[in-house]
């Protein structure tokens, strides 16, 4: 013990980086970051955190430097089943680690822990090689990064249960000449993704596995709609053109907008389209995509 | 005068909430005295955590354990979690707050643990000081944890049971006395951890938490994951006398195991107290079949817990 105790902030700044540092104790404490606020060597370290009767003071730092990691690591696997098993446990790892210094949490909460982790591996990415065309390994790495992400931000966001659900019957009472005008209000928790895989297929293989798993998917150009219902996660694949008309919803726009919009964007006959789409509005309402319709001249 | 547990009734023997429960909670309505909750894991949820929680706290008395209020840390308070950890206490009834005597990061960053501080003049002041805004803003009285710990520091300047004597004086604050905690900081520290249940002030320990955790020969883990271990419930039979008996809760948080045998642990408990000095209501758990095991993630061994963290449920 000491009669001129240090300034907290210096400790805990210190100790902060200590643990922190990727490459242990030992590298931690002779880090510039740790100089900086307190200067010992790993050999004068029980000037600052003193021993006990069973371990010397690196090795009592280890218990927090290890756990920092092996925690968060924890979490992250959690939360990413699907792409642990399509990297493997060692390659996850080492995206994870990486990951966990870039983008050490911000927050009171562990939820926020992997919000930029699809940016990191996007950005991670090994340069395509030369020639090499169509979508690749880590392309795939990072869809099921993006997919598991929004899976956890759908669970626990804002959802359609206790709020009131546009209903099919609400739709069938529209009449026929209000449905160029009409506007479909989305619920909050719709999401609709690209992805270059099918990783929806792969993910629920992956959680449903008994033994070794799924083997990844061939390429496949995939469209899908996220959202929760009954505090469940779902997911529907859609094609190319009811994903352009899903969007153009989402973004505001009048039914016959986004008719307009798909069949423009897609090169689909909007006879086709329209001999459709009542029927996939039905199953969307039913699939609980929308929680209201607003007509002509109604308020917003 | 101090009024003992700060008027806070004890309401028996509860136990932590964890999400692998949840549909056992749910269908079977287990005689638990109170369900105690990660604050974290609840404050920003939109989903089913906090759906199930609002039906839980219909059934049950709630206490919320916070893990990221950062009493201890240099940085500024962040007052909008604050307002959230009120929020929540305000909208499901809590009983009472808790967190940890300790810190959870500092320069804006959280390492998700809960880390020790010096005890020294200069810390006892800074963390009143703190204590004292945190209760006026959540206009209650914070319950503050003795943490496990796996260092010491040379600027101490006081043991622990001292500091949390001093600071519970000061700020009017009640404790939540880790029995479990004592004993792995006893080891780690190598102080005896009887003194130092003699000398918390009894009247203010609101609750106690019992856990178990890793005996790695040189040195204990808080790993939450097995059952509360002989010399912990003898010290915990201490603590029941010495305090005249407070809320009890076990912490399950590793290797979770199916919830009878959850619940089958701290009932453990009432065979530790003094019947003579507390009432408990007569706990039964007639949910006794066998499930398998469920929820075992990562190397727990070395990783002291809670780690709150809900995975999503998908289709």
């Amino acid at each position: 013990m000491t009669n001129q105790p240090r300034d907290l902030r210096k400790i805990q700044r210190w100790m902060q980086a200590v643990i922190m540092h990727p490459d242990g104790i030992v590298g931690g404490i002779n880090s510039a970051a740790a100089r900086a606020q307190i200067g010992v060597s790993s050999d004068e370290v029980d000037r600052v955190i003193t021993r006990s009767q069973a371990l010397n003071s690196v090795k009592r730092l280890e218990v927090y430097g290890n756990a920092y990691y092996a925690r968060l690591l924890e979490v992250l696997c959690g939360e990413f089943p699907a792409l642990r098993h399509a990297a493997g446990q060692e390659a996850f790892d080492g995206f994870a680690f990486g990951y966990l210094q870039s983008s050490p949490s911000h927050s009171y909460t562990l939820a926020a822990l992997s919000g930029s982790f699809p940016q990191y591996m996007e950005e991670t990415r090994p340069t395509r090689e030369t020639g090499e065309e169509g979508p690749d390994w880590p392309d795939f790495l990072i869809d099921l990064a993006r997919l598991e992400r929004a899976y956890s931000d759908v669970f626990d966001g804002p959802g359609p249960e206790r709020g009131e659900l546009l209903k099919s019957d609400e739709l069938s009472d529209i009449p026929q000449e209000c449905w160029p005008d009409v506007i479909l209000v989305p619920v909050a928790c719709l999401r609709l993704m690209t992805f270059r895989f099918p990783v929806h297929g792969y993910a629920s293989a992956v959680r449903n596995a008994k033994g070794e798993g799924p083997a990844p998917p061939n390429p496949q150009q995939t469209y899908l709609a996220i959202n929760r219902r009954d505090y469940v996660v779902r997911r529907r694949a859609l094609s190319f053109v009811q994903y352009e008309l899903l969007r153009a919803i989402v973004e505001g726009s009048t039914l016959a907008d986004a008719i307009a919009r798909a069949v423009e964007a897609t090169d689909t006959d909007v006879e086709t389209l329209a001999r459709q789409f009542g029927d996939w509005f039905q199953v969307w309402t039913a699939a609980q995509f929308f929680q209201a319709v607003k007509l002509p001249g109604q308020a917003t | 005068m101090v009024i003992p547990r700060l008027g806070h009734p004890n309401i028996g023997l509860g136990l932590g909430l964890r999400t692998v429960h949840y549909r056992h909670i749910l269908a079977h309505n287990p005689q638990v005295d109170w369900f105690e909750i990660i604050s974290e894991n609840y404050m920003d949820s939109g989903g089913r955590p906090r759906y199930v929680l609002e039906q839980v706290a219909e059934r049950y008395p709630i206490v919320m354990h916070g893990v990221s209020l950062s009493i201890g840390s240099t940085d500024p308070l962040d007052f909008d979690y604050l307002k959230r950890l009120k929020n929540l206490a305000d909208s499901i009834g809590a009983l009472w707050l808790s967190d940890h005597v300790c810190w959870t990061g500092v320069a804006g960053l959280n390492a998700h643990d809960l880390l020790p501080i010096p005890y020294s003049e200069a810390v006892l002041k800074h963390l009143c000081e703190r204590i004292g805004i945190v209760q006026d803003l959540l206009e209650r009285p914070l319950v503050l944890e003795n943490p496990s710990s796996y260092v010491t520091f040379a600027d101490s300047t006081m043991p622990e049971w001292e500091f949390i004597n001093r600071m519970a004086e000061k700020t009017d604050c009640g404790l939540l006395l880790d029995v479990n905690n004592v004993y792995v900081s006893s080891v780690n520290h190598d102080f005896d951890p009887v003194e130092y249940l003699q000398a918390v002030p009894h009247e203010r320990v609101v609750q106690f938490h019992l856990a178990g955790h890793t005996n790695l020969g040189t040195h204990c883990i808080d790993t939450h994951d097995g059952h509360v271990i002989d010399p912990v419930w003898e010290l915990y039979r201490l603590a029941h006398r010495l305090t005249g008996g407070a809320s009890t809760l076990l912490e399950w948080d590793a290797k979770i195991p199916e919830f009878p045998v959850v619940h089958a642990e701290v009932l453990k408990a009432k065979r530790f107290m003094d019947e003579e000095l507390v009432e408990v209501g007569v706990v039964r758990d007639d949910q006794r079949a066998t499930q398998p095991l469920v929820e075992v993630r990562g190397d727990s061994a070395t990783v002291p817990h809670p780690a709150a963290f809900v995975v999503a449920e998908a289709e």
